[in-house]
């Protein structure tokens, strides 16, 4: 288990540097292209590049949001509740999200597939479509091993590994 | 079973799944995916999450969402935030319930540097409170003003209550960020105006502060320029059509990020961590974008707005009654639903009615936005009322929402003046943009 963990962790933080890395290149990808169109010069392809970079910057939040406890949830029956029932539905909200990410990665796979097929590409760079499909895939199945990690260790009795006031 | 009865029992489902603590965009996910299954097959179930997902991940206009969220976390790191309150503080804090009005002011200025109501709370929180608490100002309104002050964060643009209601509504950004403008201001305004009322009815709530040489004015607000600068050039430069909203937050980043560099200590290592925060708030709220895609069009398909439009309309009333009950809605759910998750849930029921009724959707827009500040501080589970008990430990909670009591009614005045005269939240957008 400890071996999984950090396998999960490192996967997390590999996903999240890639993620900040998208969001610092975006900023600097639009400020170019500004600062180039007030020259007469806009950079070429920047929309593409940005909508594009969006995806790892979205996808690669997801992991370490929910390493983080970052999901909302609506807290205020829980005291209301005994705590074994608390219990179960932590278990099963890790579990719930595990299926809810791996059934994204599932989808975003068949319709790459389909991307793959009809050659579909970006706009202006013609970049293809299937590779940032797939890279959301893969964001999405750590996201969903981190979850499903998570709910097997709540359920071994080894507790909740987000951080005490933090979590969903 | 009908579409209709579909759709009912996926609600009732959902607000069970809500109510045992399932988080919003799981319950969301889970009811629109298998809503949809049920209604049009797992096909189109699958699809519709496939290409909701890709769809809003590589979208264009989201952009402006992480931008946004990098500008503030900057801005907080560096503490531009501090030097914003220092400036409002060097002018009027030493008048009668002074410092609480600066702390108003400079929450007022730190929601023009970010789009989160709770980062607002909880920077100017840790920057305000202690020095009320030092010229023994009463705990209620200490910790009511910086509760209620951090909520003119999702009204000020740039917002992320504005962006998620675009996207939601298909509305142009720019165009909800300019009407936030004004009643941002008004709603400051009243706020100022509130703890003036409050001070001189009870002047032990808020004793005046100390004065200030012109020299230490003159310091204070030359301090203040470059984060002020900052926000005009990002909001006058959607304002005067130079960018776009997505242009004008990678503007604002980068000016934030380089005043930071130059001006105040920011590191690399300050900068990574709030990229990393900011992606990690990027996620929270993107997911649920993602999930209110899938439960849209499963509503939709139910007919279920259409069911609860006649059944609202059926009623007879004006258009204006039809929107009082809309906002009476929101006010009560705001005492027990997260502000973005009941925007997320609510809009596709209610957003066909207001069209059907032909009121203005940026106009519902701001409304929409200020009954969620007010959800913000109204108990039980007034969020940025628990971001102040963080920072003021010692202050019951029951003081804090006795504290922020004035300023929801002085928000409901708002909301008041904002429904009598919609050419307050409609005359920059209507002038500046077509």
């Amino acid at each position: 288990m400890p071996t999984l963990r950090r396998l999960a962790d490192g996967l997390t933080g590999l996903s999240a540097i890639i993620g900040s890395a998208g969001l610092l290149l975006e900023a600097v990808i639009i400020l170019v292209d500004v600062v180039g169109r007030a020259f007469g010069k806009p950079l070429f392809g920047s929309q593409d590049l940005v909508t594009m970079t969006m995806v790892f910057v979205v996808f690669g939040g997801m992991a370490i949001c929910d390493r983080r406890g970052g999901h909302i949830a609506i807290d205020v029956f829980e005291r209301g509740f005994p705590a074994g029932f608390n219990r179960f539905i932590d278990i099963a909200s890790a579990l719930l999200g595990a299926i809810i990410f791996a059934m994204i990665a599932w989808t975003i796979v068949e319709s790459a597939k389909l991307s793959v097929m009809l050659n579909l590409s970006t706009n202006l760079l013609n970049l293809p479509k299937a590779w940032f499909q797939w890279a959301l895939s893969g964001f999405a199945l750590v996201t969903a091993f981190g979850m499903a990690l998570r709910a097997v260790e709540f359920a071994a009795g080894r507790g909740d590994v987000r951080p005490r006031g933090d979590r969903a | 079973m009908s579409a209709s009865s579909i759709g009912l029992a996926g609600i009732v489902i959902l607000l069970v799944l809500l109510m045992i603590r399932i988080p919003v965009a799981f319950a969301m996910f889970v009811v629109g995916y298998f809503g949809i299954a049920a209604l049009n097959g797992y096909n189109a179930a699958n699809s519709t999450l496939a290409s909701e997902t890709f769809t809003l991940a590589s979208s264009p206009e989201l952009v402006v969402i992480p931008l946004f969220i990098l500008m503030g976390n900057v801005a907080s790191v560096t503490g531009m935030s501090r030097r914003l309150y220092d400036a409002a503080y060097a002018v009027i804090g030493q008048v009668r319930g002074g410092l609480a009005s600066a702390t108003v002011i400079g929450c007022g200025g730190f929601a023009a540097l970010s789009g989160s109501s709770v980062a607002a709370a909880l920077t100017m929180g840790k920057v305000a409170l202690a020095e009320m608490e030092r010229f023994d100002y009463d705990p209620r309104l200490s910790t009511g003003v910086v509760a209620a002050g951090g909520t003119l964060g999702i009204l000020i643009p740039p917002s992320t209550g504005f962006v998620i209601y675009a996207i939601l509504t298909d509305q142009s950004i720019g165009r909800l960020f300019l009407a936030g403008v004004l009643p941002g201001i008004l709603l400051l305004m009243l706020f100022v105006a509130a703890i003036t009322l409050l001070c001189w009815i009870k002047p032990q709530f808020g004793p005046a502060g100390p004065s200030t040489s012109v020299a230490d004015k003159a310091l204070a607000l030359i301090g203040a320029a470059p984060i002020v600068g900052v926000i005009v050039v990002t909001i006058g430069g959607i304002y005067g059509g130079l960018f776009s909203p997505v242009e004008a937050a990678a503007v604002g980043a980068g000016l934030v990020i380089a005043l930071g560099f130059i001006a105040s200590g920011l590191g690399l290592a300050d900068l990574w961590q709030a990229t990393k925060d900011s992606i990690i708030t990027t996620a929270t709220v993107m997911l649920i974008l993602i999930a209110a895609h899938l439960l849209n069009p499963f509503l939709a398909l139910s007919h279920i707005p259409q069911v609860v439009g006649e059944a609202i309309t059926g009623l007879g009333l004006s258009t204006y009654g039809v929107l009082a009950i809309i906002l009476a809605v929101y006010l009560v759910l705001g005492c027990f639903l997260e502000g973005f998750a009941m925007m997320v849930l609510t809009l596709p029921i209610f957003f066909p009615i207001i069209t059907t009724l032909g009121i203005d959707p940026i106009w519902f827009g701001v409304l929409v936005v200020l009954t969620l500040e007010m959800g913000l501080i109204s108990p039980p589970v007034g969020l940025n009322v628990f971001i102040v008990k963080s920072v003021a430990r010692t202050v019951p909670l029951s003081a804090i929402f006795a504290g922020v009591l004035p300023f929801w009614f002085t928000m409901l005045v708002a909301l008041v003046i904002l429904i009598s005269f919609p050419q307050i939240s409609l005359f920059l957008p209507n002038t500046m943009i077509n």
